[in-house]
């Protein structure tokens, strides 16, 4: 990895000395002087907190919503509400026609099905747009995809096949990363060989007749990829978090859990029953006032202890692109004396030079975070999950694990795939094949994300990771720019509102190590016609460092003791 | 939970407000119709019952989320004025939005030079957009108004 000529490091803000000060999170490399202070607030040159812990270089910003364009998307917002309004008395009235469901004659007496109110958004927003999503492929979804053409006659209530097919369509939506998204080649070989030889299905869970050598071999082969004492892998990735989290922690411990998690370890931080603290997204000031009022306070009420503290974050954040904190958050957590669980799902394969993830991409001994989850879905070409961490902790885990105990175990044709890919990163097939797939992939990310940001678009998120944020903020432009890359022939993910914060609407890039740099040319040229065409080129160069990032101090949740 | 979501936030709901650029969205929203409406005589007092008529509409009276929300309707009981920062009273939010009607309600008085008709007009559209903000009224439904 090259880092830019002249770029600056860790872009952060001055803090005043009275801030958060510890022994061990500070260092001696803090320059704080009425000078620096005073030229800081002129120019963008910030002096890192926490140099020291970071070997490398942590570029990230999140450039601030322009005003004009956040008011003209309230106003988007306000006029399509308007007109949802105006289109529900046209339907109330049956002046115009009604297409979603609706409640039987005879029934109008009982106690109401749908709450009408409710799907306001659904109807008169997503509907518009709707032939954005859901589109139906009919190949394998690698660096190029066949899409089915279709089209609508009602404004996308139903929807007709042509019966034309749009060929080698650019797939810029698939988590392909390292480009194993394939039918063809070595994985594909060895997997149609196991197929033979043990089947499908496996019709059991681990603990009864479900666990097969396979799984073994597996198993050791992961523990070896991530440097860990031994792991334990699961069929699906989001079971993988619900189903063990509440395997760990229980009432009378507590969850600090970023902002921007997951629906999987929102799921399984519930389904525990411990208590939930949210901190605002990758922000070590947050965390650590959270810690420090945890074992300050203890739990609420009896003042006790907590019996476990347990910090919930991700490898790479796919709405955002940004990468987490990592060395700060192990200062933290062997400061407070907190556990640590890293969701990789979609850096494992993606970072780092070996490709081991996160952990790798800082530099970092992996025994220091205690339980290291991630999935194979996405840059492995195959499905499930798996967790790793020490002995005592996996074996524990066999037993306890909801999905040990109920849930079927991974098929025999995809644990041959994870383990040829596995394989082949590492190097142990004899090829290279494995390194030049990363290579590729951080020169693709290095790339693009500066060709974009030349181009003067707004890109959220670490310069580093291979999920790229474009952002489009109205309403209209998110089905606009949809439309317009397909005519194009490029496939993208476009997502809004409420998905994402309300004037925060974004295209989804990920990149991937089978897309070529004719490619990428191809697909950057497209971006800017359509950039220049939708006028979406926001970005004035300003941007703020997360910790910056004007969040609410004083935000509000729902507490439910 | 919180399917196909980037966040954690259980009803966008109550963020929305303290979104960026809303107010000022909301500033200049009433300037338009201002405007729109000056070359009418009445014009103040329009503006002032207009706007107080969308803002009963839109905050004190509609009830429960447009969209479906993960908590399996918590909120659909609760205007979106109790909705606001999960019913915690007097965040700035708040105060902007009780704030703004009794500005407008000086500028209309003074600009029709209090005469009495208009004078009985204005205080009623204001009041009947104060008192459901006020935080004794929280979850109240008096007369039966707006009840389930």
């Amino acid at each position: 990895m090259r880092t830019e000529p002249g770029g600056c490091c860790c872009r952060r803000p001055v803090r005043a000395k009275d801030c958060v000060a510890n022994g061990e999170v500070r260092n001696g490399y803090v320059r704080i002087s009425a000078a620096t202070a005073a030229a800081a607030a002129g120019q963008i040159h910030h002096v890192t907190q926490n140099g020291a812990l970071y070997k490398r270089p942590f570029n990230e910003g999140f450039e601030e919503t322009p005003m004009l364009v956040a008011v003209l998307t309230y106003v988007g917002y306000g006029v399509l509400t308007l007109f949802g309004y105006l289109r529900d008395f046209l339907r109330h009235w049956r002046i115009e026609k009604c297409h979603h469901a609706t409640e039987r004659e005879e029934q109008k007496d009982f106690v109401s099905l749908y709450q009408d109110f409710e799907n306001f958004y659904t109807r008169n927003l997503y509907m518009r747009i709707r032939d954005n999503w859901n589109r139906p492929i009919c190949s394998v979804p690698g660096a190029r995809v066949d899409i089915m053409e279709r089209q609508s006659h009602d404004y996308n209530w139903s929807f007709k096949y042509t019966g034309n097919v749009i060929k080698d369509v650019i797939n810029m939506g698939s988590y392909n990363y390292l480009g194993f998204a394939r039918n063809t080649g070595p994985c594909q070989e060895a997997a149609a060989k196991v197929l033979e030889e043990y089947g499908v299905g496996v019709c059991s869970t681990r603990q009864e007749i479900g666990n097969l050598d396979k799984h073994e071999e597996l198993e050791k082969l992961v523990a070896s990829f991530l440097g860990v004492e031994a792991a334990m892998t699961y069929g699906m990735g989001f079971a993988t978090n619900s189903m063990n989290i509440p395997a760990l922690v229980s009432k009378g411990c507590l969850i600090l859990s970023d902002e921007l998690n997951h629906a999987s370890l929102v799921l399984g931080a519930r389904l525990s029953g411990a208590t939930i603290r949210v901190f605002k997204h990758n922000n070590m000031q947050s965390l650590e006032k959270l810690l420090k009022d945890a074992i300050v306070y203890g739990q609420p009420r009896t003042r006790r202890p907590w019996k476990k503290i347990l910090i919930l974050v991700e490898g790479i954040y796919s709405m955002e692109g940004s990468i987490v904190r990592l060395p700060e958050v192990i200062a933290l957590k062997k400061k407070y004396k907190a556990y640590l669980y890293l969701d990789e799902a979609h850096s494992i394969g993606a970072l780092g030079p070996t490709g081991r993830g996160v952990v790798d991409y800082f530099g970092l001994d992996p025994e220091d975070v205690d339980i290291m989850m991630g999935t194979f879905t996405k840059s492995f070409g195959a499905s499930g999950g798996y967790i790793g961490g020490k002995k005592e902790l996996i074996d524990y885990l066999r037993t306890h694990s909801h999905s040990a105990v109920y849930a079927t175990s991974l098929s025999p044709p995809v644990v041959e795939q994870i383990i040829t890919s596995m394989k082949c990163i590492m190097g142990q097939d004899g090829t290279t094949l494995g390194k030049e797939c990363i290579q590729q992939l951080a020169e693709n990310v290095r790339y693009f994300r500066r060709r974009l940001k030349n181009m003067g678009f707004i890109i959220y998120g670490n310069e580093d990771s291979p999920v790229v944020p474009l952002m489009l903020y109205m309403p209209a432009k998110i089905g606009a720019f949809g439309r317009e890359m397909l005519k194009r022939n490029i496939g993208v993910v476009v997502v809004g509102f409420p998905a994402t914060p309300i004037i925060e609407s974004r295209a989804r890039f990920c990149l991937s190590a089978a897309h070529t740099k004719e490619m990428l040319d191809t697909a950057l040229k497209e971006i800017d016609e359509v950039g220049d065409l939708l006028h979406l080129k926001y970005s004035r160069h300003r941007s703020v460092p997360l910790l910056d990032r004007p969040f609410d101090e004083t935000t509000y949740e729902e507490t439910e003791d | 939970v919180n399917v196909g979501v980037a966040h954690s936030e259980v009803n966008p709901n109550t963020r929305v407000m303290n979104s960026r650029g809303m107010w000022m969205t909301y500033a200049l929203g009433v300037g338009l119709l201002h405007i729109v409406l000056l070359s009418i005589p009445v014009a103040w007092t329009l503006t002032n019952g207009i706007h107080n008529l969308g803002m009963y509409v839109f905050l004190p009276a509609v009830k429960g989320t447009p969209f479906e929300t993960p908590d399996q309707g918590k909120a659909r009981l609760l205007t979106h004025w109790a909705q606001l920062d999960y019913g915690v009273q007097f965040t700035s939010s708040r105060k902007f939005f009780t704030i703004s009607p009794i500005i407008l309600y000086f500028l209309a008085s003074f600009y029709t030079k209090y005469d009495p008709t208009h004078f009985f007009l204005n205080t009623a559209a204001l009041l009947s957009v104060l008192i459901p903000k006020m935080p004794q009224l929280h979850g109240v439904r008096i007369f039966g108004i707006n009840k389930c």
